[in-house]
C-alpha cells in the first residue's frame, strides 16, 4: 500500500514538472508581452527597455531556471500587467472561483440527479423526454450565449437581478445557473444511464422480488449504488469549473480564477498564466492522486496487484 | 476711497459664489472594457498607451496636459518659457497646490517626479535632457543637452507620464510599491478603495486648486463583455459604458434615455503591402497599389463599422498629429482601380494571397476591405490571428502578403513615421532611400517651419508611391445614461475617455 502511494505520489510530481516545462514554454513561443503592454508602435527603445525590465531579454533556460527557483520557495512572480504578486491575485480571485463553482455545482446537481432519476424510472414517458431536451439544450448550448440571453430576460427586461459583478447573492443567480446548466445535463445522462443499468442488475429484480415498495427500492437500493459513477464525475467536475469558467465569468464581469487566466493570455502575462494553469494543474493532480488512493483502498485488487 | 470700497464690496460679491462652491455630491459609474491596474496609479509608470490616462486625470495633476480647447493647458505651470537658444525650458510653477496628503507641492516634487519616471520614451528624455535646475521652489528649469523641438510633444502630451507630478516626501516614505497600494497625487480625485480587476472608487478632493469637483464619489467598474456594459448601462447599473461597437451601438443609439458618444484619439488602421519590394510581386507596380487604394469604400466601412462617426483616412499618420499633412483622398473608384490593374497588365485581376489582421480591428474593418478589394479582382483572403500572435510574428517580418495594421500609439507625424516608415523601425519590411533620406534631415532641424516642410515632403512621398492604404481613424463609441449631466466625452481633443473629471456633473434626485 505504501509503495502504490508513493508511486502515485511520484507520478503526480513527475505530471506537475511536465505541466511547468510545457505551459512556460507554450505561453512564450505565442507572444511578446513587451509589445503589448505599450501600444504597437512605441519605440523600440521602449520595448526593449521594457523586455529588460521584466527580464524577457535573457535566454530562455536561464528564464526557466529562475521560474523554478522561485517556484521552490513559493513565490510565482509578479504580475507583468499588475505589477504585483501573482500568488495574492490568484487568491484574491480563488474564493470568488469556489463560490460560483460550488453554487454551480449545487444547481447541476440539484436539477440533474433527480430529473436524472425521473427519467431513468419513466423511461422513454414524457417525463424522459422532458430530460433529454433539457439536456440537449445545456448541452449544446454555449455558455456565454445563455449568459447573454439570461442577462437580457433577466436584468434588461424584468429587472430582477443586477447584470454582473459581484459582492450579493443576486449577484451570483445567473452566472451559476449559466455554469451549471451544461453540468446539469451532463449529470443527468449519467444518473440516467447509471440508474437504468442498476435498475436492470440482479439484486434490484431480487429486491423487488422479496416485495419492497418500489420507492425504497429505487431510494435506497439503486439510487446508492448509481450514485457513485454520478460523484466520481461531479468531483472532476468541480475542478473544472473552480478553473475553467472563463467564458461564464467575462460575460458576468465576475472576478474568478478563469477571467485572471484569460486577461492572463491576452497579454501574454507569462507569471500569470504559469501560475493559473501550474496551480489549476496541482489541484486535478491532488484530486487524482486522492482517487486512486480511495480506490485502493476500497479495492484490494488494486493495492495488492502491483 | 469710497468708490475703492465699493469696487471691493461688488469684487467680493462676484467672487462668493467661487468661494462658496458646492460640497460635491453624487455618484457617476464607468463600466470600463480593460482591468484596471495599479500602474496606472503611478505616473511613473505610464506606457506610452493612453489607457492609463484614464485614472492620471483623475488622481494626479500634470505641469502642463492637454484640456478642453487646448492641447498644451498650463496646469500645476502657470507658464513657461523658452530660452533663444532652445536649450532651456523654464517652468514658473503655480503657488498653493497641495497634494492629497496636505504636502504643498514645489519644484523639488517635479525634479523627483521627472528623475523616477520610467515610462514610454523615458530613455530618450533622459538622453535628451542635461538637467532639471531648481531655479526657486516655484520655480523649474529644464536643461537640454541640445536643442530639441520635441522636448514638449514628449514631456507635456500623452506620449509620456513625465510631466505628472507625485509627492517627493511621500514616495520617498512609502516607496514604489506602497505607492502604488496607496497613491498621492495632487488630481480631483484620490483613491479610496480598489479591487483588482473588479472596481475602483475614487472620491472628490476638494482643495484641488483648479475647482472643487461637483460629484462626490466616481466608481469604475471592469466588465469585459460588451454586450453586459450595454446591459448595465439600460439597467442604469453604470451612467457610462465604454467601447460599444457595431451593432450593440446602433441598439444603444435606438435606446431611449441613452447617448451615443463617440471620441477619438491618434488611431489610424491601414494596409501595409509588404511585398512591394519584390519586382517579381505584382504588388511592386505602383498602379497595383494605387487600385487597392480606390478600390475601398471608406465611407461604406465607416457607416457600417462605425455608423457614421469614424474618419476615413488616406495618410497612415492621423489627422490630429502635430506636422500632419492633408493629402488629396484616393476616392473610392472601382472602376479606375480595375482600369489600373489592366494598365498594370492584370485586366482580370490577379490571386494576391492573405491579407493579414488581428481580430479586434481585422475582423470588423479588414473583411469589409478583403470584400472590397475582391470585387475589382484583387484576390485576397482575409486571415485573423489573435493579437498578441499577429504584433509578434509582425515584429519579427515573418507575416508575408498584405497586413491590415493600425496604431494608437501617442507622439506626432515624426515618431509615427519613424516606427513604420523609416529603415530600422519597428515593423519596417522596406522603404524607400528619399525617404530616409528626409527623415534624418528632419531630426537635425531645430527651425520648426523648415521641419514641418521635410515632415509634410515624406507623407507626400509615401502619398504617392502608394506604400500603405490608409483605412480609417476608427471612432471610440460609448454610451451614456440619463443620470451623466456631464459625460466628459469629447472635452478634450484627441483623448477618448471622460475627463475633465472636476467639470463632470451627476444629475441627483
Amino acid at each position: 500500500m505504501k509503495t502504490y502511494i508513493l508511486r502515485r505520489l511520484g507520478y503526480s510530481l513527475i505530471s506537475l514538472v511536465l505541466l511547468s516545462v510545457t505551459i512556460f514554454l507554450f505561453v512564450r513561443v505565442t507572444g511578446d508581452p513587451a509589445v503589448l503592454l505599450v501600444e504597437p508602435g512605441a519605440s523600440k527603445a521602449d520595448v526593449d527597455a521594457l523586455r529588460a525590465q521584466l527580464g524577457l531579454d535573457r535566454p530562455l533556460w536561464e528564464q526557466y531556471v529562475a521560474f523554478v527557483r522561485s517556484l521552490l520557495r513559493g513565490d510565482f512572480g509578479q504580475s507583468f500587467y499588475y505589477r504585483t504578486p501573482v500568488f495574492d491575485l490568484y487568491l484574491s480571485r480563488l474564493p470568488n472561483s469556489l463560490l460560483l463553482a460550488a453554487c454551480a455545482m449545487a444547481f447541476s446537481l440539484l436539477v440533474g440527479i433527480p430529473t436524472g432519476i425521473l427519467a431513468a424510472v419513466r423511461v422513454n414517458r414524457w417525463w424522459d423526454s422532458v430530460g433529454k431536451i433539457f439536456a440537449l439544450l445545456g448541452l449544446s448550448m454555449p455558455a456565454f450565449w445563455v449568459g447573454l440571453v439570461m442577462i437580457l430576460f433577466f436584468s434588461v427586461y424584468l429587472g430582477w437581478l443586477p447584470s454582473s459583478g459581484s459582492g450579493t447573492a443576486a449577484h451570483l443567480v445567473m452566472p451559476a445557473v449559466a455554469l451549471g446548466w451544461y453540468f446539469a445535463a451532463a449529470h443527468m445522462r449519467l444518473t440516467r444511464s447509471s440508474m437504468l443499468e442498476v435498475l436492470g442488475s440482479e439484486y434490484v429484480k431480487l429486491a423487488r422480488l422479496k416485495g419492497l415498495p418500489e420507492a425504497l427500492v429505487i431510494a435506497k437500493h439503486a439510487f446508492k449504488n448509481a450514485l457513485i459513477p454520478v460523484l466520481t464525475l461531479a468531483g472532476i467536475n468541480l475542478v473544472i469549473m473552480v478553473n475553467v469558467a472563463v467564458v461564464v465569468e467575462t460575460v458576468f464581469a465576475w472576478p474568478g480564477i478563469g477571467r485572471l487566466l484569460y486577461e492572463g493570455i491576452t497579454f501574454r502575462d507569462f507569471p500569470v498564466v504559469q501560475a493559473t494553469v501550474l496551480l489549476g494543474g496541482a489541484m486535478i493532480v491532488a484530486v487524482n492522486l486522492v482517487v486512486d488512493v480511495l480506490y485502493a483502498v476500497i479495492d484490494p485488487r488494486i493495492r495488492y496487484g502491483r | 476711497m469710497k468708490t475703492g470700497a465699493l469696487v471691493l464690496v461688488v469684487v467680493s460679491l462676484l467672487l462668493l459664489p467661487a468661494a462658496a462652491a458646492a460640497a460635491p455630491e453624487g455618484t457617476l459609474t464607468w463600466a470600463v472594457h480593460v482591468s484596471v491596474a495599479p500602474t496606472w496609479f503611478d505616473p511613473a509608470e505610464t506606457a506610452g498607451i493612453v489607457t492609463p490616462f484614464m485614472l492620471l486625470y483623475a488622481m494626479h495633476d500634470a505641469l502642463v496636459k492637454p484640456m478642453p480647447g487646448n492641447a498644451m493647458t498650463p496646469s500645476l505651470a502657470e507658464s513657461w518659457s523658452v530660452s533663444k537658444d532652445g536649450l532651456a525650458y523654464e517652468f514658473v510653477l503655480r503657488k498653493n497646490v497641495k497634494f492629497h496628503n496636505g504636502d504643498p507641492m514645489t519644484a523639488e516634487d517635479v525634479k523627483f517626479s521627472f528623475e523616477r519616471y520610467r515610462g514610454a520614451s523615458a530613455s530618450l528624455l533622459k538622453a535628451r535632457v542635461a538637467r532639471v535646475e531648481i531655479v526657486d521652489p516655484h520655480r523649474v528649469r529644464f536643461v537640454l543637452k541640445q536643442p530639441w523641438p520635441d522636448f514638449m510633444t514628449f514631456y507635456a502630451t500623452p506620449a509620456t507620464g513625465a510631466a505628472w507630478i507625485v509627492p517627493k516626501r511621500y514616495v520617498e516614505k512609502v516607496g514604489d510599491e506602497g505607492f502604488k497600494k496607496a497613491p498621492v497625487g495632487a488630481g480631483p480625485y484620490r483613491l479610496v478603495s480598489f479591487r483588482p480587476g473588479v472596481e475602483l472608487t475614487l472620491e472628490a478632493f476638494e482643495q484641488f486648486w483648479r475647482k472643487t469637483p461637483s460629484v462626490k464619489t466616481l466608481v469604475f467598474r471592469v466588465v469585459p463583455d460588451e454586450s453586459t456594459r450595454l446591459a448595465a448601462l439600460k439597467r442604469g447599473e453604470v451612467d457610462i459604458a465604454y467601447s460599444i461597437t457595431g451593432a450593440l451601438a446602433e441598439e444603444l443609439k435606438r435606446t431611449p434615455g441613452l447617448t451615443l458618444a463617440p471620441t477619438h484619439f491618434t488611431f489610424t488602421t491601414w494596409l501595409l503591402f509588404t511585398e512591394q519590394w519584390d519586382p517579381k510581386s505584382p504588388w511592386h507596380d505602383r498602379r497595383v497599389r494605387l487600385a487597392a487604394n480606390h478600390a475601398i469604400d471608406r465611407q461604406g466601412i465607416n457607416q457600417a463599422v462605425y455608423l457614421g462617426l469614424a474618419k476615413p483616412a488616406h495618410n497612415f499618420v492621423p489627422s490630429g498629429m502635430e506636422y500632419f499633412w492633408t493629402p488629396p483622398p484616393h476616392a473610392y473608384d472601382p472602376r479606375r482601380a480595375r482600369a489600373l490593374l489592366a494598365e498594370a497588365g492584370y485586366p482580370n485581376g490577379f490571386d494576391a494571397g492573405e491579407v493579414t489582421g488581428e481580430m479586434i480591428y481585422g475582423g470588423a474593418i479588414g473583411e469589409p476591405v478583403v470584400n472590397y478589394l475582391q470585387a475589382v479582382g484583387i484576390r485576397a483572403k482575409l486571415r485573423l490571428m489573435e493579437r498578441a500572435a499577429f504584433y509578434k510574428e509582425y515584429g519579427e517580418k515573418k507575416l508575408r502578403g498584405t497586413l491590415h495594421t493600425g496604431s494608437g500609439a501617442p507622439g506626432n507625424a515624426a515618431t509615427r513615421i519613424d516606427t513604420y516608415a523609416v529603415t530600422g523601425g519597428r515593423y519596417v519590411y522596406g522603404t524607400y532611400p528619399e525617404i530616409d533620406g528626409l527623415f534624418s534631415e528632419q531630426a537635425n532641424e531645430t527651425n520648426p517651419r523648415a521641419r514641418q516642410q521635410i515632415l509634410h515632403k515624406i507623407q507626400q512621398l509615401i502619398h504617392e508611391r502608394a506604400m500603405f492604404a490608409p483605412i480609417i481613424e476608427p471612432a471610440f463609441l460609448n454610451g451614456v445614461g440619463p443620470r451623466a449631466a456631464v459625460h466628459g466625452l469629447g472635452l478634450v481633443a484627441n483623448f477618448p475617455y471622460s475627463s475633465p473629471y472636476e467639470d463632470l456633473k451627476v444629475k441627483t434626485r
